[in-house]
């Protein structure tokens, strides 16, 4: 198996449809190991993109590769990758048990131990047919037949919208295992929290076209952070502050409390700062959820 | 709860549990079993019908037609135009070939073309194929697997429909040859349906496709028939065929081979698309942004005038191109039946009275008439439960709109529907009769069509009591009246049971419009029961779960 080659290579992806570009030049590789978080707001071309990746639209240009077989071959790149839909369909007559041995029959080999296990942990009664499941429950039969592959490739497309967070919680803790054997994870996701707590990178969509790939904490790096300083007494030199590089939105809740937003190195506001009274100073860093409105803020504006 | 995290796979590749050898093995399961229920009670069905008319002609029928009257039957275009050429009809073989072989056929043919836009198309419509595609099974192989299924599943009914017949006693290679001309039946409508379904984006225009080329067929063997210049045409149809194969009388296996193409070049065509497409739509893409958007979707009522309109459209465009045919026929038909008056004993007692006067002909034809109306009104509602199903109701019903309400609408619309489609057949009717100056008057035609709504109602009033109270039967419980009830008619007439199973019969109480006043009170108890029916279903729609 040539399991040393990248797990996920998209190379100049587009996919039109008819007018439409859903997806444009996307180049993109995703080693092994790495769990990848893929977000972009709604229509943007992530389930199009993971469609392309699964073979399962044709892309007007460029190639998608699975450990370097080529994602229109199926056959070869399904081997390597399991898959849960965002939606997930079943047949409504046939128990989960059913779906499960079925999708154990086309995928790429199923360790059954893991999955009864998985079955447990997931609280999934698999005697009741599909058609009296939840959509959280469908989703829990995806991710069961999902996790038990163990697949090197587990390709998720919003696998937790249906979920309830004990469920989610078991989930995390899936996907953490799955990391821990060395399973490279391409998750797409609008679950902020569960992107920020399981990705080492991410990548961000925006209207068919990669505008950001990065790790995480390089993302938080290029973004700003808010500073928050307390004084023990009023110090007006301060006032200067907004004019030091990197610093904006200065805001004075009270004479003794500022709080700013900083990009960049802080040298400049911690020298300013030296001066005063400083009786706290605290530094938060921005959350996915703000890095993320930042980039769609742009878009709409 | 912390520490379960299982070390049994340190590293990718190792400790992998191997890949399952075959999995297009487990997809051939799931399709088998997707299809199974529905190919036992077709082979069911056909094998048992025609066993019980191959058993009965033997004891009733038997010896009363003559070797002279069967020649001019053969003869006549009109009677070959309608029912098929009659051959050995002094057999009981070759009786049950003339007299189900093309009723058996089509339904074979049907509903293994729905069952193939079902296994394929509806499986990609509903996403399911997706999570079978990101296994290691390619498109063209589930696509395979549905045809080789489908081919099992025809062959099947075939078997079914040789061993219903040569149990009842009739010839070994009759009896084969009829069998294999509706399991290729089967087999062709269940090819065609997987074509279409790689060709359409949505199951329901598959599904519309792949059962509208089938019984364009069935129309090319009609004019096939009838008019000798275009004999040729019944080469292209499986209907057609059964009368080049003529079982029980000559035998033929060569046209067999024109069958296996039939079947073969569908099923190629579907393998070779199945390759060069996106998963999730069809060859043929509509346009994903429409003109401006429609007026009628502002209200109820408009919503459903626009969901019934085409489907409207397409039916009285199928039974008025049935029906100027008849028209165009009426003149034959008329001076056959004067010089033979045999026959026109034999057809009375097979269902069709009265073929002496142009209006007595029109009359009996259209009986036919309420089946597809009948079918119409109930495939509405059909439709109804199926957005149900598919949650497409559910976002309508969170709205403050009552289920009776908006159920209510659809059945009203598809009632006005149900009008449309028969004056369709009534003009057109008027329309061929004109051309061959048969004199049959407008409104005679028009009347005779409108005559048959009582049974249409039944159907819609059936098909609502499904609704709400058997919502997955909706199909087949409302084309119920229609459909059961002219068969039940036709077999009482044929094998003279007693009056009281025929009058079970909708068609029992219609009375043959334009050659006779319209039976008002038979009329309007169809009606009240229409109703009755009609009342209790929304009773139980307005009160059960809604599924989906």
């Amino acid at each position: 198996m040539a399991e040393s080659a990248t797990p996920v290579l998209l190379d100049s992806l587009g996919k039109r449809f008819g007018a439409t570009a859903a997806v444009t030049d996307l180049s993109l590789a995703v080693p092994a190991g790495e769990v990848f978080g893929f977000l972009g707001p709604n229509g943007a071309g992530k389930s199009t993109t993971i469609r392309l990746l699964l073979g399962l639209l044709r892309p007007t240009t460029g190639r998608a590769e699975v450990f370097g077989d080529p994602a229109g071959d199926v056959e070869r790149a399904h081997r390597h990758l399991a898959y849960v839909p965002a939606d997930v369909a079943l047949w409504p007559s046939l128990t989960g048990q059913e779906c499960l041995e079925l999708l154990a029959g086309v995928g790429p080999g199923t360790d059954r131990g893991y999955r009864d296990e998985l079955v447990e942990r997931f609280a999934l009664d698999v005697g009741k047919r599909a058609r009296t499941y939840s959509t959280g429950n469908r989703q829990k039969v995806a991710l069961v037949a999902a996790f038990a592959t163990r697949a090197p490739l587990l390709v998720l497309d919003e696998p937790t919208s249906g979920l309830d967070p004990l469920m989610e919680r078991e989930f995390r803790r899936c996907l953490a295992e799955a990391a821990e054997r060395g399973q490279t994870v391409f998750l797409s996701s609008h679950a902020l929290a569960e992107v920020e707590a399981v990705c080492t990178r991410v990548g961000i969509l925006r209207a068919g076209r990669l505008v950001e790939v990065a790790g995480l904490a390089e993302l938080r790096r290029l973004r700003r952070s808010e500073v928050t300083v307390s004084l023990a007494r009023p110090a007006p030199e301060l006032e200067r502050l907004a004019g030091l590089p990197g610093v904006a939105d200065v805001r004075w809740t009270t004479p003794l409390e500022v709080t700013l937003a900083l990009t960049g190195p802080p040298g400049p506001v911690l020298r300013a700062l030296g001066g005063a009274d400083v009786l706290r100073l605290d530094v938060r860093e921005p959350s996915l959820e703000e890095i993320f409105l930042d980039y769609y803020g742009r878009a709409a504006a | 709860m912390t520490t379960r995290t299982p070390p049994r796979a340190p590293a990718t590749g190792t400790g992998r549990p191997p890949a399952p050898a075959h999995p297009a093995t487990a997809v051939r399961r799931a399709v088998v079993r997707q299809v199974r229920r529905g190919t036992v009670v077709v082979a069911v069905l056909s094998g048992g019908l025609t066993a019980f008319v191959a058993h009965e002609y033997a004891s009733t029928v038997s010896g009363a037609i003559g070797v002279g009257s069967l020649t001019a039957l053969a003869e006549n275009p009109a009677i070959r135009t309608l029912f098929g050429p009659p051959l050995a009809l002094d057999d009981p073989g070759g009786f049950t070939v003339w007299r189900t072989g093309t009723v058996v056929a089509v339904l074979a043919g049907v509903w293994a073309a729905l069952a193939g836009t079902r296994v394929t198309r509806g499986e990609e419509e509903s996403g399911r194929a997706d999570l079978l595609l990101a296994g290691r099974v390619r498109q063209v192989t589930l696509v395979r697997t549905a045809l080789d299924v489908l081919l099992g599943a025809g062959a099947v009914v075939g078997v079914a429909v040789t061993a219903g017949v040569w149990a009842a006693g009739t010839a070994v290679p009759g009896a084969v040859l009829f069998g294999a001309l509706v399991g290729g039946t089967a087999m062709a409508g269940g090819a065609l349906g997987v074509l279409t379904g790689q060709l359409l984006t949505e199951r329901r225009a598959a599904s519309g496709l792949a059962v509208a080329v089938l019984l364009a067929g069935l129309l090319a063997r009609m004019v096939g028939d009838g008019v000798p210049a275009l004999s040729w045409l019944q080469w292209l149809s499986p209907f057609g065929l059964l009368g080049r194969v003529a079982p029980y009388a000559h035998d033929r296996w060569a046209p067999l081979l024109v069958l296996g193409v039939l079947v073969a070049a569908p099923a190629v065509l579907a393998a070779v698309l199945a390759g060069a497409r996106d998963v999730g739509t069809g060859r043929w893409r509509g346009r994903d942004r429409a003109r401006p958007p429609s007026r009628l979707l502002r209200s109820l009522p408009g919503l459903a005038v626009q969901r019934t309109r085409r489907p409207a459209a397409t039916w009285s465009l199928g039974v008025a191109a049935y029906f100027l045919l008849i028209g165009l026929l009426a003149t034959a038909m008329l001076d056959f039946l004067r010089d033979n008056p045999v026959f026109a004993q034999m057809a009375a007692a097979a269902g069709f009275a009265r073929l002496a006067s142009v209006e007595g002909y029109a009359a009996s034809l259209f009986g036919l008439l309420a089946v597809p109306v009948g079918a119409f009104a109930a495939a509405r509602v059909a439709a109804l439960a199926a957005d149900e199903t598919a949650s497409r109701l559910t976002l309508l019903y969170s709205r403050p709109v009552g289920r009776v309400r908006w159920a209510g609408w659809e059945a009203a619309v598809a009632a006005a529907g149900a009008v449309l489609v028969a004056a369709a057949a009534g003009v057109a009717t008027w329309a061929g009769a004109s051309w061959v100056g048969a004199g049959l008057g407008p409104g005679a035609a028009l009347g005779g069509a409108l005559s048959v709504l009582p049974v249409a109602l039944l159907c819609l009033g059936a098909a609502l009591l499904a609704l709400g109270w058997a919502p997955s039967a909706v199909l087949p419980v409302g084309v119920l009246p229609a459909a059961g009830g002219y068969l039940l008619l036709v077999l009482a007439d044929s094998f003279g049971w007693p009056a009281w199973v025929r009058g079970l019969s909708p068609f029992a109480h219609l009375a043959a419009v334009p050659a006779e006043p319209l039976d008002v009170a038979g009329a309007v108890g169809m009606v009240v029961v229409a109703l009755a029916l009609a009342a209790a279903g929304l009773a139980g729609y307005a009160r059960r779960d809604l599924r989906g």
